[in-house]
Formats: C-alpha cells, structure tokens, sequence
C-alpha cells in the first residue's frame, strides 16, 4: 500500500467534516469498549493473563532467531514450504512465482494486515490471478475499492446502504436494506468461490514454534474454508508472529477475543499443522509460508522493540480519542490509531510519517488496555524526540515550543499572557480554538490548533472557588 | 539469491538484532500457576453455560426426546439433507434417525462440496470440549472429514461428556505431541458484525451450531 501519512493533517480535517464516518465511528468504537470492558471485569485472570503473554513475547522476541528457525524446521518436517522475504518487492515476487507455480487461476484469501503492507493483491493480480477477499467487511472494501479503516472491522465507515448499493452494482443482487439479506448475499458470492479456488490465502494470528502450526482467529470461518478446501494454502506471517510453544497459546487465545471485540472466544480457531496427511479426507496438498521481514529486524535491534508483542487486537485503536474522532484512513498507511502511529513510522521511515506521533493526546489510554502491556505513550514521545533530533520538525515548530516552554516555566509571564490573550480573544476568536498563532508562536499552529483561550484563567477561577482574595 | 540464502540471511539479521540486547529481559516466561480442577457436573455446566453464551444450542439427557426436538429446529431452519462422515457411527445413527421427523434426505460431504443447493444440516463426532471458553474441538485427526462442520447451515455435534475438559490447555496438550493437519475450535455459529457492527450469522460457516452431550 502506497504510504500517505504525511497527510495526516489534511486527512483528519477531512474525517472531522465527514458526518456518516463520525456517526460510524462513534457507534463502533464505543460498542467496542463497552464489550471489551465488561469482558475483562467478568474475567478475574486478566491481569495475570496479560503479565504472561507479554512476557510469552518477550521471551520469543528475545531469542527470536531460536524461535524462528525451531519453526521452520518443524513447519517443513510436516511438509510446508517456508519462504523468506526481506522487503515488500521480495515478498510480491515470492507470491506471485507460487501462484505461477502452483498454476492456479483464482485464490481466495482470508484477512491478514502484512499482505496490505506488501500489496500482496496488486502482485498476484499482475500475476493473472483473481484474488478474492473473503472476510466479509474486506469483500466489501475489495469491491469499493477502498482500504480498510479498522484491524478488526475494516468497513466500520460503510453504511448498509452503500453495501446494499455495491452489492447490486458489483455483483447484480437486488437492493436491500436488511443486513441478514446482505450477509447471506455475500456468502452465497463467496462459497462458490470457495469451492473452486485453487488456492486460499491467510494471515496468521500466531506461528507456533515446537510445532510449525499456523494460528487462525477468525468468527465468520473464511479462514477455515480458505484452509481445509482448495489445494494449495499460503500463509502469509510477519517474523514476530513466532510464539515458542503450543502451551503459549492459551494465555494468546483468552486476550485476543477479550480485547477485540468482548467475546470469549472467536468463533473458530485455526491450528494448521503442515500438509494433508496421509489418510486425510481434505486438506491442502501443498503449503506455502511466507515469512516477512519488511523492517522487523531493525525494529528488533532497537529501543522500539517491544511494539512487536503487538497481537494486532485493535483495542488500543478504540481507546484512543484520536482514532474515535478521525478513524482509520486518516492515518494514511495499512495500521491506524496509537499501535499505528508507533508502528508505521517504525516500518516505512520517520520522514515519511513525522505527523503520526504528534496524532496523540498522551492520554495513556491505549496502554491501559493493550494486552500485552505495549507502552504506546512513552514510544510516541520518544518518536517525537527522534523527529526533532532527525531534524523533521521546522524551525517554525521549535521556536513556537521554546516560546511555550519559556511562558509556561514563569508564573509572572504566564499570567500576564493568559490576561492579555484573554482580552485579545474576546475580540479575535470569540471562543473558538486558535488556527493560526502569529510569530513566534506560528510554528505551534503548523499541525496543530492552538486551545481555546479562557476569558478567565483557571488560576483566576480556582483563587475565586476557594475564596482567596486576590 | 537462493531462497537457502534468503533464510540465512534473515536468521543472522535476527540474530544480530537480539545480540544487541545483551542477555537481559525476555528469560522463560514463568509458568501458569496451580489451579484447583473443578468437579465434572461444573465442569459440564461452564461447558453449557459458555457454548450458549457463544450464541450455540445445547441439549443434555435423554435421547428420545431430544430427536424430537432436534427434528423441529432442523425443520425451523428449512434444512432439507443430513450428512455425517462415513466413519462416524455414532453421527451417521442421529442422522438416520432423524430422517422420520422431517422431511429429511441422507446425502454425503462429497455432494455438498460439489456445490448441492439444498439446505444442510451436517452431524459429526467432536474430539473434545472445552468448557472455559464453550467450544467443541474437532480435527482431522484418523483421516475424519471436517465438512459437516465446515459447509452446513445447521451443525450438531456430537460431544461424550467424558471429553469435556475445564482448559485450553488441556485439550491443546492432548494433541501437541502429534498435531493432525487441522485443530479446528468451533464457539457458536458463524458470525460477522462487518456491516454496521449488527451482528449476523452465517458469514460462512454454520448459521446455528447444536451440541449434544450424550
Ligand atoms: S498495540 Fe496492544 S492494544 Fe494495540 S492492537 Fe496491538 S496488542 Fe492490541
């Protein structure tokens, strides 16, 4: 996917002006938190829980060239092919030749985030292959032609009535507003494309070291007939995915639906281990795995590393006041919200995403919920140290940070600022937020507005509810 | 560059990267504590309470009775034929009983996969249950087909109350040694929350999954 996360600013004014994204995302992410909550407080081994999965993490991060090759060892002893990219260009060229090898025609795939970082259709597509999305909201978007806004509901921005619109475009269904209508409209589409696929595509939730198994998380079971049906399965699976025992994925499975989307589990769960077995009725004759590097080495190597626990739950996404108000798009690249703005200027180069760790308020909200105890905030400041000292920020920008810092450190100055801008917004802003701040200060207002000033300062107040006389 | 070469490469980056961090953080991960195993009729009972809360339905006592009451939730959901695996005694007797309460034909995975049109019910053994989390686990394990649980509308499993196990872990342990080619955990029916976040069922799967504990 190409990047466009410089755009941030412009992309969120957008979003904000967008009444239909800001009635979905309200609706979604607060469903979302409430579930999310309610199953955690029903879950009294949550705490516990996440102590050891991070630590499950770390453990595999730390040792992750063991893990890794204790993989792919037991992955091949079972029959599965493993390949190794190191870039996106490498891994498009990779999928396309087992497409061409494998001579097949159609491939239906399942969700999966890394095949959007390596635009993994766009590369089978060249290939002459028809690649069909098969998660119902990535269907969706596949036929808009849109990527998707959200980890784990990628069309939360599509109203029924768009769907219902696309779907009688697109696939000549009669119009609808009933959305058990349109789900049986799209499994009727997609099982028959299920049913003849040559190949089925997917993620992986986790990769299982003692035992080379892929792991599938899904509730609406495309991964699973994209799994046991076609001839050839292809995995596609970022190196940190690596977990190093089957006995590790408990403690996974009972965070991962929890902080998703408040279930206990998911639907179904996916262990693939190898290729068909001798005797079996069903189940891929070959099995590709992609293994992709992409920059997690690099992030491995350094004082980011951490971001690669990353279970890519979303909860952090729903969390974040951010996200609630712009959604996904505005972030510009396949990851959104505080996991997005960590990782995506990690993965394609501070430079081409320097707006993303400024879109935080620092609340610290999304490390409160991540359950593998990400700390998203510390990593978005220490980005943004990064940025100044990469040289990313204008000169604009600092000198209007030094002018704040310089008023903010003196009492006597800030409260003779704080009456001044009181009078001036009187005249000026009449109580709106400040767009554009004059020199010195005019780098502040550059990526971000400057707050509403009170006409009375909250020191003013305080002193007055207190009843100290000035 | 041979894809040989590619892996050795990525191996040694990885190996340089995590050098990097000396030996510090990231030891074994500390085991899961002790835990006091609940008695069998608790056991039974999580299993029920979660697989409902999953969305599934669950029947428990008596099989005469049951049939009758399978045969109406069958017919309910407009289901016309009933396949079992042709190794699993126990699905394939359910099914034939079942045909005198509906109107019911017999029919085989291999129909259903070629794309039959009709409305199915599929009947399979499980291999185990869980009751932390209400699932049923089947597998390809011995060879066993997995379509009944994979392509039909309504899925009733067959689960002995013996193989209901309180954890994860448990039943993950049981089949580590010598994973089959697919463990598949099943909760409840199919589900999508895609279009407006309203959950739907049926995505893909099953639209209605019925345990029998027998
Ligand atoms: S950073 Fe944490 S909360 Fe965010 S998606 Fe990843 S695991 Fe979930």
């Amino acid at each position: 996917m190409e990047p466009g996360a410089k755009a941030f600013p412009r992309n969120a004014r957008k979003a904000l002006s967008d009444p239909a994204l800001q009635a979905a995302l309200g609706r979604t992410t607060g469903r979302f938190l409430d579930h999310r909550a309610a199953a955690v407080a029903a879950f009294p081994e949550f705490e516990a829980t996440r102590e050891r999965a991070s630590a499950i993490k770390l453990e595999a991060l730390s040792r992750l060239d063991v893990h890794l090759s204790r993989f792919i060892e037991e992955a091949e002893k079972r029959g599965a092919v493993v390949h190794v990219a190191k870039g996106p260009v490498q891994a498009r060229g990779i999928a396309a030749q087992i497409a061409r090898e494998e001579g097949v025609a159609l491939a239906v795939k399942s969700k999966s985030m890394v095949s959007e970082e390596i635009s993994f259709n766009a590369a089978l597509a060249e290939a002459g292959l028809e690649v069909v999305e098969s998660d119902l909201g990535e269907f969706i978007l596949q036929l808009a032609g849109e990527p998707p806004s959200h980890i784990i509901a990628p069309a939360v921005h599509k109203s029924r009535a768009e769907i219902s619109e696309l779907f009688s475009r697109r696939l000549g269904a009669p119009p609808t507003d009933s959305i058990p209508e349109l789900v049986a409209i799209a499994r009727r589409h997609l099982r028959e494309k299920f049913l003849s696929a040559g190949m089925g595509v997917s993620g992986a939730n986790f990769l299982v070291a003692d035992t080379g198994s892929v792991v599938l998380v899904t509730n609406e079971g495309n991964g699973r007939m994209g799994t046991i049906l076609p001839r050839v399965h292809l995995a596609v699976a970022g190196i940190e995915k690596v977990i190093p025992r089957m006995a590790d994925l408990p403690a996974f499975l009972r965070l991962l639906p929890r902080s998703a989307s408040g279930q206990i589990l998911s639907s179904y769960v996916s262990i693939l281990t190898g290729t068909r077995q001798a005797g079996d009725a069903e189940g891929p004759e070959r099995m590709h795995i992609l293994l992709v590097d992409c920059g997690r080495s690099a992030i491995l190597e350094g004082k980011y590393r951490e971001v690669l626990k990353c279970i890519r739950c979303g909860a952090c996404l729903n969390s974040c006041p951010v996200y609630q108000s712009v959604g996904g798009h505005a972030y510009g690249w396949v990851y959104s919200g505080p996991i997005g703005a960590v990782l995506t200027p990690l993965l394609i180069g501070l430079s081409e995403a320097a707006p993303l760790p400024d879109a935080s308020t620092l609340c610290g909200a999304c490390a409160e919920v991540c359950p593998v105890k990400i700390p998203l905030p510390d990593f978005l400041l220490e980005l943004r140290a990064d940025a100044r000292e990469q040289g990313l920020k204008t000169p604009g920008e600092i000198a209007g940070m030094k002018g704040y810092a310089g008023v903010m450190k003196r009492a006597g100055l800030l409260e003779a600022v704080e009456r001044i801008a009181g009078v001036l917004v009187q005249f000026f802003t009449k109580g709106k937020p400040v767009e554009g701040l004059p020199h010195p200060f005019s780098g502040w207002t550059e990526r971000r507005d400057f707050p509403a000033v009170a006409i009375r300062p909250f020191r003013k107040l305080w002193k007055a509810r207190r009843g100290v006389r000035e | 560059m041979t894809p040989t070469d590619e892996r050795e490469l990525l191996l040694r980056r990885v190996r340089s990267a995590v050098g990097k961090h000396g030996a510090e953080a990231g030891g074994a991960a500390p085991a899961e504590g002790a835990r006091n195993p609940l008695a069998e009729d608790e056991r039974l009972d999580l299993f029920e309470r979660m697989f409902l809360s999953a969305g599934g339905v669950i029947f428990r006592g008596p099989m005469e009775k049951v049939m009758s009451d399978l045969g109406e939730i069958l017919r309910t959901e407009g289901v016309a034929a009933l396949f079992f695996p042709e190794d699993d005694a126990s699905a394939r007797e359910i099914a034939e009983a079942l045909v005198p309460f509906g109107p019911f034909h017999l029919t085989t995975g291999a129909e259903v996969r070629g794309g039959s049109p009709a409305v199915t019910a599929g009947f399979r053994s499980a291999e185990a249950g869980i009751a932390e989390t209400g699932t049923v686990v089947e597998t390809s394990a011995g060879g066993r087909t997995l379509l009944p649980g994979l392509l039909a509308d309504v899925h009733v499993s067959l689960l002995p109350a013996s193989s209901v196990v309180e954890r994860m872990d448990e039943a993950l342990a049981a089949l580590a040694a010598g994973p089959p080619r697919n463990i598949s955990f099943l909760s409840g029916p199919s589900k999508s929350a895609d279009i407006e976040q309203t959950l739907a069922v049926g995505a893909h799967g099953p639209r209605k999954v019925i345990v029998l504990l027998v």
